[in-house]
């Protein structure tokens, strides 16, 4: 029957009610200066509503993974507004979770101990059956059934990616952010883990931030794609992808899409 | 027999003609080993007086551990002042590291000692910790314990130190305590390395407990072979060297026993026998999904 869990409700939010054309995360002329000159990002506009599925691109110092942790609380804006469910950022919060491009797994927990991580930690250690079988469904739910009380040693990158995805999802978080998950897999192994990370949107109903430098990746995955230039890290313009969902890999032979990558190429001009 | 020929010699000149099982190859290189010492004292290459026969060596041991059995009070009163030196030495050590991890302040300020401690050669206070304590277990134990202190500081504080940033992010990320950072995330991180001084250490506590036997002591294995030293009885005096590296690997098997316990991850055989283990625990979770 309830073979695959319901993740999360999501939340009403701050006013109860609103639509999904709601924003999420607001940025007004965001910057963000690292000690005294270095300019990691300048004047960031950005409003991205829920349930949306946001893919950032751009080379390597365009301030990508800066602005993901500003939405995470991880670091804060020197200059501008940044509102998160209504709010001024401060901090990490519990509707917001991330995920790296290292898995990150604790090599001494097995992957239902390192996917029970975020409750084990909200919780202070009294977990309950529910948590537990909740953890499983997630596992399932990415699709490592059998690989439930393996320890990450024994796991391909892959499959340790999976584990960190069921982990970011078991915190329960509405609004999940991807820093290059799945950059140091293959190309096979990405395109599959692409295809499911949609399907699990579907599930869940995450508004979901990924980063990456792969465009044909951004492309497939977002419904957004906003494209950063460096020094200063800008954003340089937000690419619609007007491409119906649920997509499959053949999505990427259809002509729109193709047009989609291109325009993103042209934009980035000589910057990758 | 149905093998032929030919393919009998394309093997011999794969591999060697006569093959040994490997304690067979033990053996072999140990009967050489005494027999050269045997043939040594036997032909007078080396005085009797000076090194003893390898059957001398035996017989004393023999009379000291069995016939009289005066040995083995020695051999534990060795064997107690190791351990516990060990173990206040290592608790202090993973104990400082841990504050000195948890507190930049202290850290910067005990640091200093630590290097005075580090370059100072730490069997050279042995004296003076028997002038203070007198001629019981404490110096010894006391000795033991600050030979072993400075190893487990600094790998536990290496270990607590080197941190993953990212992991580090996740835990920030997922709102985590400081406590619960250093207990799920820094200090599991830490252990193997931790271990790894826990090896050092606790070979190093035997030297420290030799040491203080040699400087004053009644009872232990280092007194025995100072005293059978002293009155030229130098098979006795090698019948308690065995002794000690008897003791040696008593305690080396111990320490690797430890660290299979504790860093079992780091062991495949373990981590596939652990896994296995907790799938069978957690069969009701699984038995009722697949359901």
């Amino acid at each position: 029957m309830n073979a695959l869990p319901q993740v999360q409700t999501p939340r009403e939010g701050p006013a109860a009610g609103v639509a999904s054309s709601e924003a999420i995360i607001a940025s007004k002329a965001v910057g963000k200066i690292f000690g005294e000159t270095v300019v990691a990002l300048e004047d960031i506009n950005a409003t991205i509503r829920r349930g949306e599925f946001v893919s950032l691109i751009g080379p390597s110092g365009c301030g990508k993974s800066t602005f993901l942790r500003l939405v995470a609380g991880l670091t804060f804006p020197t200059s501008g507004t940044l509102d998160v469910l209504g709010q001024p950022m401060a901090g990490p919060r519990p509707e917001i979770g991330m995920m790296f491009q290292k898995p990150t797994l604790l090599a001494w927990k097995s992957v239902f101990e390192n996917v029970m991580l975020p409750v084990t930690l909200a919780k202070k250690g009294r977990t309950s059956k529910a948590d537990r079988e909740k953890a499983i469904d997630l596992l399932h739910l990415v699709g490592l059934e059998g690989f439930e009380f393996s320890y990450p040693s024994q796991l391909s990158g892959g499959m340790q990616q999976r584990v960190a995805l069921a982990r970011l999802l078991n915190t329960g978080a509405e609004i999940l952010l991807l820093d290059e998950p799945f950059g140091a897999l293959d190309e096979f192994t990405r395109e599959r883990l692409n295809v499911e990370l949609l399907r699990i949107q579907r599930e869940v109903k995450a508004t979901i931030l990924f980063v990456t430098h792969n465009i044909q990746e951004a492309v497939f995955l977002a419904d957004k794609v906003f494209v950063m230039t460096p020094r200063p890290g800008r954003l340089a313009e937000v690419v619609d992808v007007d491409l119906p969902r649920p997509r499959e890999i053949e999505l990427m032979k259809d002509d729109t899409f193709n047009r989609r990558v291109f325009e993103i190429r042209d934009i980035l001009g000589g910057t990758i | 027999m149905s093998v032929t020929d030919a393919s009998a010699a394309g093997r011999a000149k794969a591999a060697p003609a006569i093959r040994f099982p490997l304690w067979a190859q033990h053996l072999l290189v140990f009967a050489c080993f005494i027999a050269i010492w045997e043939a040594a004292v036997q032909f007078n290459w080396v005085s009797a007086l000076i090194l003893p026969s390898p059957f001398a060596v035996v017989g004393a041991w023999w009379d000291l551990a069995i016939v009289r059995g005066i040995i083995w009070s020695h051999f534990f009163v060795t064997l107690t002042e190791v351990l516990v030196g060990f173990a206040i030495g290592a608790s202090f050590g993973v104990g400082i590291a841990v504050i000195s991890a948890i507190n930049p302040i202290f850290r910067r300020l005990v640091q200093p000692y630590m290097v005075a401690l580090q370059v100072t050669p730490r069997i050279a206070i042995a004296p003076i910790i028997v002038a203070w304590l007198g001629f019981g277990m404490e110096p010894k134990i006391a000795i033991a314990a600050i030979i072993c202190f400075f190893p487990m500081f600094i790998n536990a504080l290496t270990g607590l130190m080197q941190v993953d940033y990212e992991n580090q992010e996740m835990f920030d990320s997922m709102r985590a305590t400081k406590w619960q950072v250093f207990r799920h995330l820094q200090l599991p991180g830490a252990m193997p390395v931790i271990m790894a001084g826990f090896k050092t250490s606790i070979s190093l506590a035997l030297i420290g407990a030799i040491v203080g036997e040699f400087v004053s002591a009644s009872e232990g294995i280092g007194v025995l072979i100072q005293r059978f030293s002293f009155q030229l009885l130098l098979p006795q005096a090698f019948a308690s060297l065995i002794m000690l590296t008897f003791m040696g690997l008593v305690l080396y098997f111990m320490a690797t026993f430890a660290d299979r316990r504790i860093v079992y991850w780091q062991h495949e055989d373990l981590v596939a026998r652990i896994s296995k283990k907790a799938r069978a625990r957690h069969s009701d979770l699984l038995g009722k999904r697949s359901a």
